[in-house]
């Protein structure tokens, strides 16, 4: 395949070129020496010549685990197309190594929202027959703006929550004429990615970027989901004391159960030296949270939007902010200084690394393999959740990458009902 | 040489940072108070030769504010510009330059030593064993010092035995209040997160060597516990090994452990904990790094003797052995949170730090009725700061009563 015109990267060939491409090869062996799954069932599965040929486009944070993906999907015949799902995220260096590797990079790094539409529109351009997109955004793009290449697609396998939310308004309103996989509802996803990754890279961003200590810190977290339970799991186990603000009360019960303090913001909030926004909705921290804040308290967002932290009313409300440090922007507010991390933008991708390594091979083992599934099983139109299956078969390989081997149940263990309804009088 | 809107833009920097790290010690800020009423250290001549970042920048100034004439030395490898910079525009002497090589940094030493410091206040008695070494007539006039370190302490008491220590010197690492902190919580988390940074890999799941369980030790282990990991520990010492044993870790060999082993935190502070027999054993891909020593803990030397190497991610070089397998060490066997993180968090330092400051003002009130020897910080200095540390956080101390006191002394 060609490569768009209009790059803004190194010259191909200059030795800058080739720093970056040993630097961008250097971080993608890095993850694929601990990426057990993708390198042994994926590979393996893939070996079958299903994706021989096939044009797919991967739409995700452009980073070295993402190009990872796109290596393995590559290797196994697919014409790969690559772009980024968020202009601040893509990385130089691991673009410049896919290139080297002979695929097609939409992105570069360094850009801004309107180059970012330009590379999806190009991504658009090259008539992907898959995408393994990232809330959705090359699907619902094609579909507005290139009617006749999304007639044309064949498949979409989605990563998150808003993504896949966005597929099922589409399906109910009749405008997704194909199969549609849901990656975020695989258990090798929702109970890992959003949990102990998002849990563990949102404590490292925010003590990296404060310098503070984990251990006596007081620590409200918002929204009890996956994310909001790996949070508090984590910062309880080092010495937080923990608490948790949750609306839903069966929610509520468990993180009462799990050992944190329960309660309303106005209970919660007041003491937290750390608050924690991981509602997946808006404003968990606006006007009204403001006032149960502590002097000197640390915001920071974990959820899905930029404004879980409502900062446009923090900014509305005082003209006396300061940069503390990198990152940390201090509002001065009633005789307070609130510390909001990252701008409220999700702190652990905005301040940090990104999801460890072993995660996202789960993840994008859900994701190569529903491409894969997509391409095989000639799934009807509509959204469908990878089989249950595969999800299993994808735990199995990664805990036999440890040398872990699971026993089997023995008829005689199982639970004797269907004796019982043999029994039943008619 | 660097211009002038560039130095002005360093200590600008480093000035923020110093801001941020002096809100996280409201310890430190409360001495501080109390410090410049009471003039204790006014005038006097305190070298500061610690590790040269944000919160030993609060320190120094800090004294410097108490009206003390402040001095400071850092080793080029623990050296961060922006504070030299920062420091120099509050009028403090610096001798310190990132990156400086080792015969640069004797001779900043040296330099620093010319400014005939009264007190020091050391991190691994480096310089109080210079002083002693090289400038007799300067140890003769000095009040004493304060060494913050287990590894300054051990050297120190060993001078002491051999009646080779001549001044005073305060052990601050022997305060409960720094070591059942600043080791544990401090060294631990910052530590073990670094690991993270640095790896962008996961500790949940693997199966983590602790190599001591001092209180460094403990820290990791508890940390890296408490991110997932399953823990084994390795220690000399067997009711230091039963203790770990109910903390809930496994307690074995290096050498049993080794062939299972997927990260090894080295935290003894002892020199070849970790021989070459052992990463012989090692299974491929298995991490190396230190927490709270140094390089001097692993078999550096072998590793280094290997033809095979290469920087496989920042901070991070791997070693293939003989028989193929992969090691990888971080940050070159050194301190993995110095070199590759931020150091300890604020709060822990605020402990630490204001011990320092109060055993400055020990020594300079005190000092002409100390003999030469270790002394510990006194108690009721370690009961300050703890209620003061408490007080900040909103916690309430139980009170004392007649009927408890007299429980307490009854038989």
């Amino acid at each position: 395949m060609t490569q768009p015109s209009g790059q803004r990267g190194q010259v191909p060939g200059s030795a800058d070129n080739q720093l970056d491409i040993d630097e961008g090869q250097a971080r993608i062996e890095w993850v694929s020496r601990h990426s057990p799954v993708l390198n042994g069932f994926v590979r393996g599965t893939l070996a079958d010549g299903a994706l021989k040929g096939l044009r797919i486009a991967v739409v995700v944070h452009l980073e070295a685990k993402t190009a990872f993906l796109a290596t393995i999907l590559a290797d196994a015949g697919a014409e790969v197309i690559v772009a980024g799902s968020n202009p601040r995220t893509t990385s130089g260096p691991v673009v410049a190594a896919l290139r080297a590797r002979g695929l097609a990079v939409v992105s570069e790094a360094g850009g801004d929202h309107r180059s970012w539409e330009r590379e999806l529109l190009a991504a658009a351009d090259l008539q992907p027959q898959y995408i393994i997109d990232d809330g959705a955004e090359l699907t619902i793009r094609m579909a507005r703006l290139r009617p006749d290449l999304y007639a044309r697609l064949k498949g979409v396998s989605e990563e998150t929550t808003t993504g896949t939310a966005r597929l099922h308004a589409m399906s109910a309103a009749s405008r997704l004429p194909f199969a549609a996989l849901t990656a975020n509802d695989a258990r090798c996803k929702h109970l890992f990615d959003n949990r102990y990754a998002t849990g563990q890279t949102t404590l490292q961003a925010i003590l990296r970027l404060t310098n503070r200590q984990i251990a006596g810190a007081r620590l409200a977290v918002i929204g009890y989901g996956h994310v909001g339970r790996g949070i508090a799991l984590y910062a309880k186990a080092m010495g937080a004391s923990t608490r948790v603000v949750e609306t839903d009360p069966v929610r509520a019960l468990e993180a009462h159960m799990d050992g944190h303090r329960v309660g309303a913001a106005a209970d919660m909030l007041p003491g937290a030296s750390i608050v924690v926004a991981a509602t997946g909705g808006m404003r968990a921290v606006g006007s009204r949270e403001f006032e149960y804040l502590d002097d000197d308290v640390v915001l920071a967002n974990a959820g899905h939007h930029d404004l879980e932290i409502d900062v446009e009313a923090l900014a509305a409300q005082t003209n006396n902010q300061a940069e503390a440090r990198a990152g940390v922007t201090s509002y001065h507010l009633a005789g307070r200084d609130l510390h909001v991390l990252s701008g409220g933008a999700l702190v652990n991708i905005a301040g940090g690394s990104g999801h460890p390594v072993e995660i996202m091979d789960l993840t994008f083992a859900v994701q190569g393999l529903g491409v894969h599934h997509l391409a095989t099983a000639d799934l009807p139109p509509g959204v469908h959740i990878i089989p249950k299956k595969l999800d299993d078969a994808i735990a199995a390989a990664r805990l036999a990458s440890m040398g872990i081997n699971l026993g089997e149940n023995r008829p005689e263990q199982e639970d004797d009902v269907a004796g019982w309804i043999e029994g039943m009088p008619n | 040489m660097l211009t002038t809107s560039l130095i002005t833009e360093l200590a600008s920097a480093g000035s923020d940072k110093i801001a941020w790290a002096r809100r996280g010690m409201p310890v430190l800020q409360s001495i501080e108070r109390r410090l410049v009423e009471a003039g204790t250290v006014r005038g006097k001549r305190i070298g500061v030769a610690l590790v040269l970042e944000p919160k030993t920048a609060n320190l120094a100034l800090v004294l410097k504010h108490a009206g003390a004439h402040v001095s400071v030395f850092c080793q080029g490898a623990s050296t961060k510009d922006e504070v030299v910079h920062a420091l120099r525009a509050q009028g403090i002497e610096v001798f310190a330059e990132a990156g400086a090589s080792a015969a640069r940094d004797m001779e900043l030493a040296r330099l620093f030593l010319g400014t005939k410091p009264q007190i020091l206040l050391d991190d691994g008695a480096s310089i109080i064993r210079l002083a002693h070494r090289e400038f007799p007539d300067l140890v003769a006039t000095m009040l004493g010092a304060a060494e913050e370190t287990t590894s300054g302490v051990r050297p120190l008491r060993a001078m002491h035995e051999d009646g080779a220590l001549r001044i005073p010197v305060i052990a601050v690492n022997d305060s409960r209040v720094k070591y059942l902190f600043d080791n544990v919580y401090g060294t631990g988390q910052s530590c073990v997160m670094a690991f993270l940074d640095v790896t962008n890999l996961q500790l949940a799941g693997r199966d983590v060597l602790v190599i001591g369980y001092g209180w460094v030790g403990r820290g990791v282990a508890a940390h890296a516990n408490a991110m997932g990991a399953r823990v084994t520990v390795a220690e000399l010492d067997p009711i230091k090994a039963l203790q770990a044993l109910h903390d809930g870790h496994s307690v074995d060999s290096v050498e049993r452990a080794a062939p299972t082993t997927e990260v090894v935190f080295a935290s003894t502070g002892i020199a070849g904990v970790v021989t070459s027999a052992h990463v012989l054993a090692m299974r491929d891909g298995a991490i190396l790094c230190t927490a709270g020593g140094g390089d001097f803990e692993l078999p550096m030397d072998y590793l280094r003797s290997l033809d095979a190497s290469i920087e496989v991610r920042q901070h991070v070089r791997e070693y293939t052995l003989p028989g193929g397998a992969r090691i990888r060490v971080i940050a070159d066997g050194d301190c993995i949170n110095c070199a590759a993180g931020e150091g300890n968090p604020i709060e822990v330092m605020d402990l630490s730090l204001s011990l320092q400051a109060i055993a400055a003002e020990q020594l300079a009130l005190e000092a002409d009725r100390m003999a030469p020897g270790l002394y510990p910080i006194s108690i009721e200095a370690e009961r300050q700061v703890a209620l003061e540390r408490l007080r900040h956080e909103g916690a309430t101390l139980e009170p004392m009563t007649d009927v408890l006191a007299a429980a307490i002394r009854s038989w």
